[in-house]
């Protein structure tokens, strides 16, 4: 009462005061509220939807994270846990890896027991093809000693004819005194710087002989490698060539045997046309 | 947004803490961990496509995770359990090309 009192009295005093005093009081006068109306209720503010909706952004926002939280966790777990591999093993699968690498071992002995009997394998052809090569070679030198293709050396006899002028020597007769030093048993034989080899042809021409498109004249030096007495013999034999050459063609047949021979004249054969090896 | 965070988070908590897990979940962990991509994938294209729910996202993503295991829980029963998990990989990796492919779409509208 005294407080209404002392606000009469403030109203007094001012005016304001006073109207604003009457409208507080005019609302509470004025209500319009009988009760046989409804109250309707006021609609929500606006913001009260919108902290609803703050809200359940907050609450996706934190199960997002949350969840890709896990996956990252999980993730690097995982990795952490995939580096240290074998104590983590169950039991059947270390079983399982255990047979495998024993497996995988056992293969790999076979195949290193395979390797070394190829690598033995593959020894063996090599000192067989090395045999070969040398057996090779020595026919190489034989053969090429026999057909001319390589120069040659050894014992001996130099044969040297000199010729008559009057009575020139017939080129079968020299072909002859070739053939009788091969029947003697002659390996390499010389006529006058041409190596005599399987197709030497001699022939008279003019004044001189002609070896294998060759001009030799006198005196014609034959050189023979074999055994020198022999060779020696099949020349000086009574009735032989040299007795022919002496004879018959007044030829001057002289025979020095030698310990070294030297026939250093090579032909070079073409290869076989139509002759081939049999296998 | 929260997605990367989250991500970062999780990372480096399992960085910092190296747990151990046990024995029985080493199967199922890198397939759990794919499922979960599969899943933070389809979220990803479905926000693209603006059809993200929350409530969506979360079940897909334990649904996911759960079946996967299930799945290969079932496999090892039944002795195919390597077989099986490498056919949820395949599957999980296919459907996670496709989300891919979808989102790449949606950004690059091509």
């Amino acid at each position: 009462m005294a407080a209404e009192h002392d606000s009469q009295n403030r109203d007094s005093k001012n005016p304001q005061n006073a109207m604003r005093h009457q409208h507080r009081r005019d609302r509470v006068n004025d209500r319009t509220e009988t009760g046989s109306f409804p109250v309707i209720r006021r609609k929500p503010p606006l913001s009260d939807l919108n902290r609803n909706a703050t809200r359940s952004r907050i609450v996706t926002s934190v199960l997002v994270m949350l969840l890709c939280a896990l996956l990252g966790f999980g993730y690097m777990v995982q990795m952490h846990n995939t580096q240290s591999s074998y104590e983590s093993m169950t039991e059947d699968e270390l079983r399982r890896l255990f047979t495998e690498t024993s497996a995988q071992v056992s293969k790999l002995e076979e195949r290193k027991t395979e390797l070394i009997a190829q690598l033995n394998s593959i020894k063996a052809a090599a000192d067989k093809q090395e045999q070969a090569r040398l057996i090779a070679q020595q026919n190489e030198q034989t053969s090429g000693i026999l057909s001319g293709r390589l120069p040659a050396k050894g014992k001996g006899v130099t044969i040297s004819i000199g010729e008559n002028a009057n009575h020139p020597i017939d080129a079968a007769t020299m072909f002859h005194l070739i053939e009788e030093l091969r029947n003697a048993g002659a390996e390499v034989i010389e006529f006058g710087g041409v190596r005599v080899i399987t197709s030497t042809s001699i022939r008279r021409s003019g004044d001189d002989l002609v070896c294998d498109d060759q001009i030799v004249s006198s005196p014609y030096i034959v050189k023979a490698i074999g055994d020198p007495s022999t060779l020696q013999s099949a020349i000086d034999i009574a009735g032989g060539v040299g007795s022919t050459l002496k004879l018959d063609f007044g030829a001057t047949v002289s025979v020095q045997q030698s310990d070294e021979v030297l026939i250093s004249s090579v032909r070079q054969l073409p290869p076989n046309k139509y002759a081939k090896t049999v296998e | 947004m929260a997605a990367v965070l989250g991500l970062i988070i999780g990372i480096v908590i399992g960085i910092f803490l190296q747990p151990d897990i046990p024995i029985v979940l080493q199967p199922y962990l890198p397939i759990m961990v794919v499922a979960a991509l599969d899943a933070l994938l389809g979220a990803a294209r479905a926000y693209f496509e603006r059809s993200f729910s929350d409530k969506v996202f979360v079940i897909s993503f334990f649904s996911n995770v759960i079946t996967a295991t299930l799945l290969v829980f079932l496999g090892n029963q039944l002795g195919v359990g390597s077989q099986l998990t490498t056919a949820v990989i395949v599957v999980l990796g296919i459907r996670i090309f496709s989300n891919v492919s979808a989102i790449r779409r949606f950004i690059f509208r091509g």
